[in-house]
C-alpha cells in the first residue's frame, strides 16, 4: 500500500491475576502453559513490530485490571520517564517496553490481596479505548493547541482495537458491550479479538463479527507471537489480500436482563425488547403488564422446551477437549449467580434456557460452594 | 411553495436515532407546555439554522452558512463552537432521564406514487427513478433498525391502489418486489383514498401489540377519489394508523391533515438529498404517544411477551448442507437453537419448530433508549483532589484559567464534566461522545 499515513492500533490487555495464574499452570491443566511474563515479552515484540512497520503508526495500550482500567502507554501522551541511553536498544522500542512493564508492575502491586477478586474490567477498557479513538480521530480544538504533537491526528485511517482476553464472558456487561460494538461501527473501528485463555467469549465473538475484525481462539498458546503477527499486524485494508483467518462460528446468544444468564431461547417484551429467561408477568424495564393468556401459553410450552434443549450442547465440534464446562466452570471465579437463584450455572458452563428456572439445580455441582461475586 | 418551517423541523435532528425524541418535543411545545419546552424548541431551531445548507435545487449555490458563524473580538471562532456545544448540553439536561417507551414491533405499508407526475425531471434522473433508488436504501436501513418489523408495498396508479408487495419481514422479499422498474411504470392519476383503503385493509388483521404505519411518497398535486377521503382519514385514526407523507411537489392540505390527525410527519422534499433525509427520519422507532404513556402505562393492551431464539451463525467455510427454507445446498446459515434446523436468514420463524429466530445484536440496537446515561455536571470550581486527565480518553486537562472567565451557561470553565454516579471527570469531547454515541459511562461501566 502506498498510503503515506500510518494506522492506529489500540491494544487492550486483560490482566486478571487469577486467570493468568491459571494460565501458567503446567500440563495436567494446560497442554501449553503461558505465564504472564512470557506473554508480555511476546506482546512487546508484537507492539515493536507495529511501531517499526511504519514511522507514522500510532499505538495505545490499555490494561484491564480487576475493577479498574488504565491506559498503559500512548504515542500521543508519552510519559516523561528519563531513559538511560542504552547502546543495545532502539530508543522508541525501549520507551514502549519500559513504560508498559513499569505501569503493569505498579498497577499489579497496587491491587493488594483482596478477598474475592473482582472480574476484570475489560468492557470499561473497551469504552475508554473507543473514547481515545474518538479523541484521536476528531480534529479537536484542544489538540491543535499542542504543536509538539508533530503529526496531524485527524488523518488516522482504519483505527483498530485488539482485545487480548483471558477471562470468560461477563454477562453483566452485555448491554455496555453491545453499545460499544455499535459505537465502534459508527467510528469505523475494527475490533480484533484474541482469546488467549479460557472459554470462547460469545460477546467478543459478536464484537469481532459485527465490526469486521477477526476472532481467534488461541489453541497453540506457545505460538502466540506467530498468531499475533500473522493475523493482527496488518491493517484491515491489507487483510483481504492476506486472507487472515476469520472466525469459525458466531454465537448470537444474549444475556437475560433478570439474572444475567446467557440464554439461547428468551422471552422478549414487545414494547422495549428486554430479554427474560422465563415468562414474567410484568416487564421489569418498562413496567408493561403482559396478558395472562400469553403467560399461560408460554408456560405450557416450556416443559417441551427444556426436554428438547437440555442435551443439545452448544459447544462447537472444533473446540478442544480442555474447554469442557466442568473443567473451566470451576475455576473461572467470574460467575454471576445472584444467590437467590442457585440453579444458574457459572458462565464457563453457558447454561441453556431449558435448564434455567425449572427447579433442577443442574449446575450446582459445578458451581459448588463457591458462589461468584454479586451481580451488579 | 413549501413552507420553511418544515425545513427547520426536518433538518434539526440529523443525528442518528434520537429524532423522535425531538419530534415529541415539537408536539409538546405546540401545546405550549412551559418555558423549558419553548427554550428547547429555540435551541433546536438554532441548531437547524446553523446546519441549514439545504435549499431549493435552483438556488443551491446561495447557501449562507457563513452568516451563522460569528467571530469574537479576537477573530477566533471558539465562542461560536462553545455556544453550539452549550446548546447541546442544555438540550440533554432537559431530556427526560427516564427511559422513553418506543414502539419497536412495527408494521409499515409504503404507498408509492406511480402516477404520470412521477416522470417529472425536476429531481434527477426522474422523480420515479430517484424514489425507487431511495426506497431501496430505506428498506435496507429500516430492517436494520426495526428487525422485527414488516413492510408491505402498495402503488398508486391509474386511479386505483395496487398491491405490489405483501407484508413481509424479509428485506430481500420487499426489495425484490420493488426491484423491477418496468413492472412499476407510472401511468394515470393517483388515488389517495383507494390506496389508503387498500393499505388499511391489509393491516386490519395485525396483532394489537404492533404499530401500524403508512408512509406515502407523493409526487402529484391532485388525487382522484371515489368518495370522501375524510371518512378514510377518520377510519385510519380509529384504527390507530400513523400516516406520514413525503411530498415531492408541494404541500397539499389533505396530506398535511392526514399526518397531523394520525400523528405522523409531513415534509416536502426540496432536493434529492433532502428527500432522502426526510424518508430516513422515519426509520427510528417512534416514541409512544403521550396519551398512552401517562394514563395507562400499566394496562397497555398492545404489550405482549414473545418467545425468541438466538441462533448460531455458520461461516461460509463450513460443510454445505440443505437449508430448511429453500432446500438449497449452502455453507453459511443460522442454526435454530431449539431444533438445530438451518435457515438462510434472520429474523425469521423457524420452518421446522416455529420459533421466532432473531440475532441478539438486532435487539440490542434499541437498548440505549432504555438505559440512558445521566447527564454530566459541569465542574465550576477547581478541586484539589480531581485527577489531571480525562477519565475517558486520558487527555490532560488544561491548567485552570487565572482570573475570571465568562462562560455560557452549562459549560465548565475548566473543561471538566463530572459523572454524578462515578464522580469521574471527563473532557467535553468525551461528554458528547458518551451521551450521543456510546451511551454508557466509562467510569460506571467499571
Ligand atoms: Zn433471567
Ligand atoms: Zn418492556
Ligand atoms: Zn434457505
Ligand atoms: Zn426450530
Ligand atoms: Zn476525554
Ligand atoms: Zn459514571
Amino acid at each position: 500500500m502506498d498510503d503515506a499515513r500510518g494506522s492506529h492500533l489500540s491494544v487492550l490487555i486483560d490482566l486478571s491475576p487469577t486467570q493468568w495464574h491459571n494460565s501458567a499452570q503446567g500440563p495436567p491443566r494446560n497442554t501449553y502453559p503461558l505465564p504472564l511474563n512470557s506473554f508480555l515479552s511476546q506482546l512487546l515484540a508484537f507492539l515493536n513490530s507495529h511501531i517499526a512497520s511504519k514511522h507514522e503508526n500510532t499505538l495505545a495500550v490499555f490494561g484491564a485490571f480487576p475493577g479498574k482500567s488504565v491506559m498503559l502507554y500512548s504515542t500521543i501522551d508519552p510519559t516523561n520517564h528519563d531513559q538511560a541511553i542504552d547502546a543495545n536498544s532502539y530508543p522508541p522500542f525501549r520507551l514502549v517496553d519500559s513504560t508498559i512493564v513499569t505501569r503493569i508492575t505498579e498497577e499489579l502491586e497496587a491491587l493488594g490481596e483482596p478477598e474475592e477478586e473482582a472480574p476484570s474490567s475489560l468492557v470499561s477498557a473497551l469504552i475508554k479505548a473507543l473514547c481515545y479513538v474518538n479523541r484521536v480521530t476528531l480534529p479537536s480544538v484542544s489538540t491543535t493547541n499542542n504543536p509538539a504533537d508533530g503529526h496531524d491526528p485527524a488523518i488516522l485511517p482504519d483505527p483498530r482495537i485488539l482485545v487480548l482476553s483471558v477471562s470468560p464472558d461477563l454477562s453483566t456487561s452485555y448491554i455496555p458491550i453491545m453499545n460499544a460494538i455499535f459505537s465502534a461501527q459508527k467510528l469505523k473501528v475494527t475490533i480484533d479479538v484474541c482469546q488467549i485463555y479460557g472459554p470462547d467469549t460469545i460477546f467478543l465473538q459478536q464484537a469481532a463479527h459485527l465490526t469486521g475484525g477477526s476472532y481467534i481462539f488461541l489453541e497453540r498458546r506457545d505460538a502466540l507471537l506467530q498468531y499475533l503477527i500473522m493475523s493482527f499486524l496488518s491493517p484491515p485494508s491489507i487483510r483481504k489480500i492476506l486472507s487472515v483467518p476469520t472466525q469459525d462460528k458466531v454465537d448470537f446468544r444474549a444475556a437475560c436482563f433478570c439474572h444475567k444468564n446467557i440464554v439461547d431461547i428468551g422471552f422478549v417484551c414487545s414494547v422495549c425488547l428486554s430479554i427474560f429467561c422465563q415468562p414474567v408477568p410484568v416487564c421489569s424495564t418498562c413496567r408493561t403488564k403482559f396478558p395472562m393468556k400469553t403467560l399461560q401459553r408460554l408456560n405450557a410450552s416450556r416443559p417441551l422446551l427444556s426436554s428438547s434443549t437440555s442435551n443439545a450442547s452448544r459447544t462447537s465440534p472444533s473446540t478442544p477437549q480442555a474447554r469442557t464446562p466442568t473443567a473451566l466452570g470451576a475455576d473461572t471465579g467470574a460467575s454471576t449467580t445472584n444467590g437467590a437463584r442457585s440453579s444458574t450455572a457459572p458462565l464457563g458452563g453457558l447454561p441453556h434456557s431449558g435448564s434455567i428456572g425449572n427447579g433442577t439445580p443442574r449446575a450446582a455441582n459445578i458451581n459448588g460452594s463457591r458462589p461468584g461475586p454479586e451481580a451488579r | 411553495m413549501p413552507p420553511r418551517r418544515d425545513n427547520d423541523k426536518f433538518i434539526q435532528a440529523d443525528s442518528d436515532s434520537d429524532i423522535s425524541v425531538d419530534d415529541e418535543d415539537f408536539s409538546k411545545s405546540h401545546k405550549g407546555k412551559g418555558k423549558a419546552d419553548v427554550r428547547r424548541k429555540r435551541d433546536v431551531k438554532g441548531k437547524g439554522k446553523a446546519k441549514d445548507t439545504q435549499s431549493y435545487t435552483w438556488e443551491a449555490s446561495y447557501t449562507r452558512s457563513w452568516e451563522t458563524v460569528q467571530e469574537d473580538e479576537a477573530g477566533s471562532l471558539q465562542s461560536s463552537v462553545d455556544d453550539w456545544m452549550a446548546r447541546g448540553r442544555r438540550r440533554r439536561l432537559l431530556e427526560p432521564s427516564t427511559a422513553i417507551r418506543r414502539t419497536i414491533i412495527r408494521h409499515l405499508i409504503l404507498l408509492l406514487d406511480l402516477s404520470t407526475s412521477m416522470m417529472d425531471r425536476d429531481m434527477r434522473p426522474t422523480r420515479f427513478d430517484l424514489m425507487l433508488q431511495v426506497v431501496r436504501e430505506f428498506v435496507a436501513e429500516w430492517f436494520d433498525q426495526n428487525p422485527l418489523g414488516q413492510i408491505g408495498v402498495v402503488g398508486m396508479r391509474a386511479g386505483i391502489g395496487e398491491r405490489i408487495g405483501e407484508m413481509s419481514g424479509n428485506p430481500q422479499e420487499v426489495l425484490k418486489c420493488i426491484a423491477d422498474r418496468h413492472k412499476l411504470e407510472p401511468t394515470g392519476e393517483p388515488s389517495l383514498q383507494n390506496s389508503i383503503e387498500m393499505a388499511r385493509s391489509s393491516m386490519s388483521h395485525l396483532p394489537t401489540h404492533s404499530s401500524r404505519e403508512i408512509i406515502i411518497i407523493f409526487g402529484s398535486l391532485t388525487t382522484c377519489d371515489p368518495g370522501n377521503i375524510h371518512e378514510t382519514l377518520d377510519a385510519c385514526v380509529k384504527a390507530k394508523i400513523r400516516i406520514s407523507v413525503v411530498a415531492l411537489a408541494a404541500e397539499m392540505k389533505i396530506c398535511r391533515d392526514l399526518c397531523d390527525k394520525t400523528g405522523g410527519q409531513f415534509g416536502v422534499a426540496l432536493n434529492e438529498g433532502h428527500f432522502r433525509d426526510l424518508l430516513f427520519e422515519l426509520i427510528p422507532p417512534p416514541a409512544q404517544q403521550a396519551v398512552s404513556r401517562g394514563a395507562s402505562r400499566a394496562t397497555n393492551p398492545s404489550a405482549d411477551l414473545m418467545m425468541m431464539g438466538f441462533p448460531t451463525r455458520l461461516p461460509d467455510t463450513s460443510p454445505p448442507s440443505l437449508c430448511v427454507c429453500h432446500s438449497e445446498v449452502k455453507s453459511e446459515g443460522f442454526l435454530c437453537p431449539r431444533c438445530l434446523a438451518k435457515v438462510c436468514d434472520v429474523p425469521t420463524d423457524c420452518d421446522i419448530c416455529g420459533l421466532m429466530i432473531v440475532s441478539s445484536p438486532h435487539l440490542a440496537r434499541s437498548y440505549h433508549h432504555l438505559f440512558p446515561v445521566r447527564a454530566y455536571d459541569a465542574v465550576l470550581s477547581a478541586d484539589e483532589a480531581a485527577s489531571n486527565s480525562c477519565h475517558g480518553c486520558f487527555r490532560p486537562f488544561p491548567p485552570p484559567p487565572t482570573g475570571t472567565t465568562t462562560t455560557s451557561e452549562g459549560l465548565s470553565p475548566l473543561g471538566r464534566y463530572r459523572c454524578p454516579d462515578c464522580k469521574n471527570d471527563f473532557c467535553s469531547e468525551c461528554d458528547v461522545f458518551v451521551h450521543d454515541v456510546i451511551h454508557c459511562c466509562p467510569g460506571c461501566g467499571q
